[in-house]
């Protein structure tokens, strides 16, 4: 402040002249002949002297990287003990690899990823996750409807899902005519399949009419333990030849394992194992 | 659908007392009666639900009656464009007036033939004589044991002799077993071990089921099948692929430390839905327990239980008014008066 003071006081070609009797340059001075340059110019218009770089633009820079625009970050909505929750990973670089043992989102105490799991990547302007091939996959909330395959995993509350064909009916009678008796049962179109933590299958639903019902109470697949389901949660549903899983409203959410990658938009919500992480995406 | 009249509920046809207030139920004339002695395996099936019947057995009352008399289709007087006699004679059996060009009793099948001719019948109880090849047998001295026929209505029928040198049984070797479509032509093998009595399932399709005894725990292993009403179950060990080689464990649902699995049989190699059982048990019932048959009228309202004591799991009836069968693999002891189910019939084995 001082320096430019003086220049101004010594230059006869500085800026017009105040009605305060003394203020402050209002451009870049000349560190050669301490004239006023214009912002952009590259030389001195007095003396040809070179304008640094830094000089030549006024660009206004961001506190943090946070607020770069069109840069995505995950934020850590439910973690484990040692990552924590409310943790946020910039995503600045141009892929961002997570997993058990990643460099750039580690999740070292989560046995439930593979040590590279999910790719966070940038394809043009957008933000898309890959499954790198993991043992576990990628879950995404569903919005609404979405359609699903018989193969396909969701998740409801603490509860993961397959849905499955019905098998061949393996129950018609031998070649020497004794019949087999089998339970009596209804047609099925599908069944869901539970799977359990270690990968046993645990309770099997086949589908009476055209869907299953999943939730706390009074649905077709029950868990009134589940502090994480909601009472009417999602169903699945056959319509015509395709089937459609349908989030029921529910409070936290259906997610469906993607298959190979799957474009991000803000708000969107991955589960990696046992994490859940939120997407932010500044406008 | 019956209503109750003291609590007005509607209640499904086969049901003896009522869901709501536990009155007993009139009987519906134009359904079959409701089951008390056993479960018929072709039974009847509720409405939507599939069984595999053979053709023309969709009620167990109408395929017993084919059963017991082998003859009906050629003989033209049991055919019912049969003409009535004039002339009536007192059944010696139930006392129905009777036709007298009846063979057999239309009350309660009485063959009225047997009783003129064969005196030894009339030796075994309420019987319903039928297949030449039963009904001619004498009561030899080989004869060490007996299996009596139980009836849908859950009276006794027939009683077919068992062998001490050992008897096989099978829709080959005729009888009351001929035109049993779910019993294999060698099913099973009767023989005697000292004073025991021993079943040996001849590998059967269907195998053969014993009723275990009420509040007697009976343990269960991988791939033991049992039967409740008309459901085959079958108890699965619980099963856990290994973790992947970098240490990966399979992520699922929280595994509260189950015990197995009970799973609905619907084919040989097929299963429908199934549960997990928790370390708790899990007790299976028509209206009561954490598995329910809603649909089955033969499963009791609370049947039987699936539980675990010092690492071992087991099954136990709860004094359901059908019982809890469970499948013989390869052989088992048969204690006297125990019930054992094979191909469409229930019987009662005696010795």
């Amino acid at each position: 402040m001082a320096y430019n003071c003086q220049a101004v006081c010594r230059s006869q070609s500085g800026p017009k002249r105040g009605t305060r009797g003394m203020e402050q340059a209002r451009n870049y001075v000349c560190t050669e002949c301490a004239s006023a340059v214009p912002s952009g110019h590259k030389f001195c218009g007095a003396c040809g002297a070179n304008v640094p770089p830094e000089a030549q633009t006024l660009a206004t820079r961001y506190f943090g990287a946070l607020q770069m625009p069109g840069k995505a970050r995950l934020i850590v909505v439910r973690g484990d003990e040692a990552m924590g929750e409310g943790l946020s990973y910039l995503l600045q670089a141009s892929e961002h690899v997570a997993g058990r043992e990643a460099d750039q989102i580690p999740f070292p105490s989560d046995n439930w990823l593979s040590p590279s799991h999910a790719n966070f990547l940038y394809r043009g302007e957008k933000l898309v996750v890959r499954d790198q091939g993991s043992l576990n996959g990628v879950y995404i909330r569903i919005r609404g409807t979405v359609p699903i395959q018989i193969g396909d995993h969701f998740m409801c509350g603490q509860q993961l899902f397959r849905v499955d064909a019905t098998p061949k009916d393996t129950s018609g009678p031998e070649a020497d005519q004794t019949y087999f008796y089998a339970s009596p049962r209804h047609p099925s179109a599908f069944r869901i399949t539970q799977v359990l933590e270690g990968g046993m299958d645990g309770i099997v639903c086949c589908a009476r009419e055209q869907s299953v019902q999943i939730g706390r109470e009074d649905c077709d697949i029950n868990f009134p333990d589940d502090v994480y389901m909601s009472p009417r949660h999602a169903r699945v549903e056959m319509s015509g030849e395709s089937l459609a899983l349908v989030d029921e409203n529910s409070q936290n959410g259906t997610y469906v394992r993607i298959r190979g990658e799957r474009e991000l938009s803000h708000g969107d919500y991955v589960f990696l194992g046992r994490n859940l992480l939120r997407v932010e995406v500044t406008a | 659908m019956i209503v109750c009249s003291r609590c007005s509920k509607e209640n499904q046809d086969h049901y003896k007392f009522c869901l709501g207030c536990g009155a007993e139920l009139p009987r519906h004339s134009s359904q079959p009666k409701a089951f008390q002695g056993g479960t018929p395996p072709g039974g009847t099936p509720s409405k939507g639900r599939t069984t595999n019947a053979p053709p023309g057995r969709a009620a167990h009352a109408e395929a017993l009656q084919m059963d017991a008399d082998p003859l009906a289709v050629e003989d033209p007087l049991f055919a019912e464009l049969a003409p009535l006699g004039d002339e009536t004679a007192p059944c010696s059996h139930c006392g129905a007036q009777v036709p007298e060009n009846f063979r057999f009793c239309h009350v309660c099948g009485h063959d009225l033939h047997a009783e003129a001719s064969d005196g030894a019948s009339a030796d075994l109880p309420a019987e319903r004589v039928s297949a030449p090849a039963v009904a001619d047998t004498p009561f030899a001295d080989t004869t060490r044991a007996q299996l009596i026929l139980i009836q849908p209505d859950g009276s006794e029928g027939e009683a077919f002799p068992l062998s001490a040198r050992g008897s096989l049984i099978g829709r080959s070797t005729g009888g009351i077993f001929a035109n049993d479509a779910y019993l294999s032509p060698e099913h099973a093998e009767f023989r005697f071990e000292g004073d025991q009595l021993v079943v040996k399932d001849m590998e059967s399709l269907n195998g053969v089921y014993i009723r275990i005894e009420p509040d007697v725990p009976i343990e269960l292993f991988d791939g033991s099948i049992f039967r409740v009403g008309q459901e085959i179950l079958c108890f699965e060990a619980p099963f856990a692929p290994d973790p992947a080689p970098d240490g990966t464990q399979h992520m699922g649902s929280p595994h509260r430390g189950y015990l197995g699995r009970i799973s609905l049989l619907i084919g040989r190699q097929t299963t429908g839905n199934s549960y997990p059982i928790p370390p708790e048990g899990i007790h299976l019932g028509r209206e009561r327990g954490d598995i329910v048959f809603p649909e089955d009228g033969y499963v009791s309202g609370l049947h039987c239980r699936v539980h675990s004591e010092v690492g071992h799991v087991f099954l136990t009836d709860l004094g359901s008014s059908n019982g809890t069968f469970v499948r013989v693999s390869n052989e088992s002891y048969v204690p006297r008066g125990t019930f054992v189910l094979m191909g469409q019939q229930l019987f009662r084995a005696e010795y």
